[in-house]
């Protein structure tokens, strides 16, 4: 009888999220291009061959991974202290928790145009203000060393109230005389972040953590939106690569081997996150010897 | 009881009416043909009283709708591209650019028409615009304009335009020290394919090729592929085209020199009925001519746009006649004459009224002569942006011209070799 | 450190952007490219006029995303529900692998999935089709549904359904008088966080949808965005930015609390 229930939904998630894999798998392994006449023709590991050898792939990776890593990191830290301050009480936080909500619920594309037009040399406002600062115009968005910048401000921007919601949850889970027992013991707020908060809260950092590195590895809509790109291809990402494979040259053959090998390469990344965090923020248990002491 | 039963008559002759009306209006709808072209905005905007037209003559019979898509040519072509990978396209005819033919034939897309237009037809095409039409020995695309790359120039500032890079740069450099303009030379050197454009007349220009399709032989690391690049980064070293001009596009482009800040700038025709217009600083006092080069190297990038018809189209005979009449000769002279947009057929090329009224007719029909296509490849995508990646890295100093064009010959050939062209 | 200081510095942060394309999108060109023009000329409807009277008309492309939405939300409730009930009838062990399955799903980056959804669209040609878009979000969305939903339906006292076992009521009718309405603050919860996400999604929509009549609203503003003839094209684009973020901002505030607690409730049990 129960299975009954699940299976329309087992259906569906096997189809859209186990399905591709596969076929990804064996499409990697076929020639599928418009050279073929759009039919897969078996070729063994050329597709994979070339993609070691595809100097483009291992720099929008390099790029992808940038931007991943500084993105979430900054996020994090962003996140943390909007954490810590909305889980105060005074007055209007709910109003104010509600507005810093709005733009993880816009659509990137939608803001996308508009960081296009902040970001604009001469016209857009931060052009403005570099200049009245004196640090004169720095062409944001075309100068290769800046944009990539650009496109992370704009993703922090959007993704960081999400982040946000996440560690507060965890914040209210911390019971209230675990603070009052350090203050007892003469501990001061930066103590309390270090033994109590960090630890306590290492489960949601996880989740956020995992979360955003993820989805901020296969950035796609705002690099195509915001850059395209570029300028001289710095801001390309595996994901825009692997469209363009299949959509600009018809090459669905070798798309499949981009995607098949970002996905092995964003488990591994994401487990030795997992570790990396278990190391970087031990346990309340661990921390609670050494506040003994 | 009377009374309904003579409400009954009147619903059931009402109905009656209906449905005969619902089948008369069906019939009739049966009989006109809906044709629907998907062409990129500027092109919409240009052919919309010709298309009323066309309704016009042909009022029950064919509806010609058009559908009017992105500017920037590569969204155009993703969004056909996605199009017609989804199966059914919701349109019977597309205006493709000349470098998307080889690939799109490739995929099996379109309709062959050397059906519908014999040896004669091609005959009336002027020579350069027959170049980019066929693949694989078919007829694919019926040319609409023949755009090809042009060099602006300020005819009142200078007697006569350079001829070679060197005088170029001369040039530019002694009226930028005089103060007349602002820059020497505005060009397209963002990272897109009007790069591959600019670049292919500089290749050329100096004695070398690009791509040759049937031996698959790459000449860009050689010495005239370098010296392009080279010549192209030391414009902006030296302070002849500005920094920014590794973001311009053709707008930007026509901005800088409409407004008088350059000297020098690449574009295409339509820009001339653009300078000429009365918020233009620069009306009547432009030139064109061919891009410079080595001595009998000049060529100008064939950068046409034509009409093809969809494969599984059920209107085939109809988007036929719709392309006749929109490549016409009437068609073309009101195109150019109102959008500066250059005819296909030797007899406009040659009417004597039009060059009476537009002299610089002559100097498009001169340049069509020397128009050069960029390699007909179904792999030109995969290959132009392999080329204008490097070229972008080494306009902003990331790299040297000899290293930029090297991995971009070794790139080219990793593409080559992995699609079966080569071994 | 001030603690008003920061909330007025969240605000601006979070709010800063929006209102800067509210700002442009009243501006005429002029005013874009000289800051300094006097106020006679700065203000003008054209950007608005421009973007409503466009063909197709912008309205349209929020109608179809709001289609998209109410059915890739209501598809993903009826597979999600029954689905997370379930959850807690089947073995141990099954259950715990299931959880850890679906948690690794939403973790997934659904982007590369792109190619193989489009082969299926292709496929089974479901191109072109607002209802077929349906299909993918429901199956995307029912990782994070299926477990939002689960921890619900594990906080319910197991007595309530005994006792309406007892009362002879069948698995359809429980579900429908008793553990549904129960629930209905998560499964508020998790139907607007799904209908936000439909909203939001993109890749999918843009490689399933080609007509302009059809498109989404993110899909629709990257094309405005390729679109532009004009050398500063920048006020039409604010005024499209402004159009496109109206109803998903009314969303976010009229359905704070569902969306926080949903939210919440999804990091606490995951």
């Amino acid at each position: 009888m129960t299975v009954f229930l699940l299976l329309p939904s087992l259906l569906f998630l096997l189809v859209v999220f186990v399905g591709p894999l596969f076929r990804y798998a064996w499409l990697s392994f076929h020639a599928d291009s418009v050279m073929t006449g759009l039919i897969a023709i078996p070729n063994g590991g050329a597709n994979w061959l070339r993609l070691v050898q595809d100097q483009r792939y291992w720099q929008d990776l390099g790029q992808t991974l940038r931007f991943a890593g500084v993105s979430v990191g900054l996020e994090l830290f962003l996140a943390l202290i909007i954490a810590l301050l909305l889980d105060q009480r005074w007055r209007g936080r709910d109003l104010v928790r509600t507005l810093a909500l709005i733009p993880w619920a816009l659509p990137t594309t939608v803001m996308a145009l508009g960081w296009r037009w902040i970001f604009n040399t001469p016209y857009g406002p931060i052009d403005y203000f570099t200049n009245l600062v004196g640090i004169g115009s720095l062409n944001i968005l075309g100068d290769p060393n800046l944009t990539w910048m650009a496109t992370v401000w704009a993703d922090v921007w959007k993704t960081t109230p999400f982040a946000a919601l996440i560690l507060l949850a965890g914040l209210q889970t911390i019971p209230v005389d675990l603070y009052e027992a350090v203050r007892l013991e003469g501990g001061n707020p930066l103590i309390c972040l270090r033994r109590i908060t960090l630890p306590l809260l290492r489960p949601y950092i996880l989740l956020a953590l995992l979360f955003r590195l993820a989805q901020a590895f296969g950035v796609f809509d705002l690099i195509q939106v915001l850059t395209g790109g570029g300028p001289a291809s710095s801001t390309e990402s595996v994901a825009l690569y692997a469209y363009w494979n299949a959509l600009r040259f018809l090459d669905f053959g070798y798309s499949s081997t981009i995607i098949m090998a970002s996905f092995l390469l964003i488990s591994v990344i994401c487990l030795i996150a997992w570790i990396g965090l278990q190391i970087l923020i031990p346990t309340h248990s661990e921390s609670r010897g050494v506040i003994k002491s | 009881m009377k009374q309904s039963t003579f409400i009954k008559k009147i619903l059931a002759s009402l109905f009656a009416v209906l449905i005969c009306s619902a089948v008369f209006g069906l019939v009739r709808a049966r009989t006109i043909e809906s044709v629907t072209f998907l062409m990129a905005a500027p092109f919409a905007d240009a052919t919309r009283d010709l298309v009323k037209q066309f309704n016009q003559e042909h009022r029950g019979e064919i509806n010609l709708q058009v559908v009017r898509g992105p500017l920037e040519t590569e969204a155009m072509s993703d969004l056909a591209i996605s199009s017609l990978l989804l199966g059914k396209a919701p349109f019977d005819g597309l205006l493709m650019d000349v470098t998307w033919l080889p690939k799109y034939a490739a995929a099996g897309w379109m309709e062959p028409l050397e059906d519908f237009f014999n040896e004669k037809d091609v005959d009336a095409l002027a020579i350069g615009a027959r170049e980019g039409n066929s693949y694989d020995g078919h007829l694919y695309r019926w040319p609409l304009t023949a755009d090809m790359g042009l060099l602006y120039y300020r005819t009142d500032l200078m007697e006569q335009p350079p001829a070679t890079p060197e005088e170029l740069v001369l040039v530019s450099q002694s009226l930028q020290k005089d103060r007349k303009v602002d820059w020497g030379y505005v060009w397209q050197g963002r990272q897109y394919e009007g790069l591959s454009c600019v670049y292919l007349e500089m290749i050329d220009g100096f004695g070398g090729d690009w791509l040759q399709p049937n031996n698959n032989h790459i000449g860009l690391d050689l010495d005239p592929g370098v010296q392009a690049a080279a010549w192209l980064q030391e414009l902006i070293d030296q302070g002849v085209s500005p920094n920014a001009v590794t973001n311009y596009a053709e707008p930007e482009a026509l901005q800088s020199f409409k407004v008088g800040d350059a000297a020098f700038m690449r574009n295409w025709p339509y820009a001339w009925t653009e300078l000429q217009k009365s918020d233009s600083a620069v009306k009547g006092n432009v030139g064109i001519t061919t891009m410079v080069a080595r001595p009998g190297h000049s060529t100008a990038t064939l950068g046409s746009w034509g009409l093809t018809v969809l494969k599984g189209s059920a209107h085939v005979n109809a988007s036929i006649e719709a392309i006749r009449f929109l490549t016409n000769e009437s068609s073309q002279k009101q195109l150019f004459l109102k959008h500066g947009y250059t005819p296909t057929q030797q007899s406009v090329f040659d009417d004597p009224q039009l060059l009476q009224d537009k002299p610089i007719l002559a100097e498009f029909g001169q340049a069509l002569k020397v128009v050069k296509a960029r390699p007909e490849t179904p792999l030109y995508a995969q290959i132009s942006d392999v080329l204008t990646r490097q070229l972008s890295s080494i306009l902003t100093r990331e790299t040297t011209p000899k290293d930029g064009m090297n991995v971009a010959t070794s790139h080219t050939n990793q593409i080559l070799i992995s699609a079966g062209e080569k071994l | 450190m001030n603690r008003r200081f920061l909330i007025a510095l969240l605000l601006l942060w979070s709010l800063g952007p929006l209102l800067w394309q509210v700002y442009t999108s009243f501006c005429s060109d002029q005013a874009l490219i000289q800051p300094f023009v006097s106020n006679d000329h700065r203000w003008t409807l054209i950007h608005y006029q421009n973007v409503l009277n466009a063909n197709p008309p912008f309205w349209r492309y929020l109608i179809n995303s709001l289609i998209v939405g109410a059915t890739s939300t209501f598809l993903c409730l009826v597979l999600a529900l029954p689905a997370a009930y379930a959850l807690n009838r089947i073995p141990r062990q099954l259950s715990v692998l299931t959880r850890l399955a679906l948690v690794g799903a939403a973790l997934f980056p659904y982007v590369l999935l792109f190619l193989a959804l489009l082969e299926l669209a292709r496929a089974l040609n479901l191109g072109n089709q607002l209802l077929a878009l349906s299909l993918p979000y429901a199956a995307l969305s029912q990782p994070l549904a299926i477990l939002l939903l689960n921890s619900a339906f594990n906080d319910l006292p197991p007595e309530l359904e005994d006792a309406a076992k007892l009362e002879g009521l069948s698995l359809f009718q429980r579900f429908r008088w008793i553990l549904i309405p129960l629930i209905s603050p998560a499964t508020a919860s998790t139907a607007i966080l799904v209908f936000l996400f439909s909203w939001n999604e993109y890749p999918i929509a843009l490689t399933w949808i080609s007509d302009s009549n059809k498109l989404t609203l993110p899909v629709a503003m990257a094309r405005i965005a390729g679109s532009s003839i004009y050398s500063v094209p920048y006020g039409a684009y604010a005024a499209a930015t402004v159009l496109g973020s109206i109803p998903l901002v009314l969303l976010v505030l009229i359905f704070q609390k569902p969306i926080v607690s949903g939210l919440t409730s999804g990091a606490v049990k995951g």
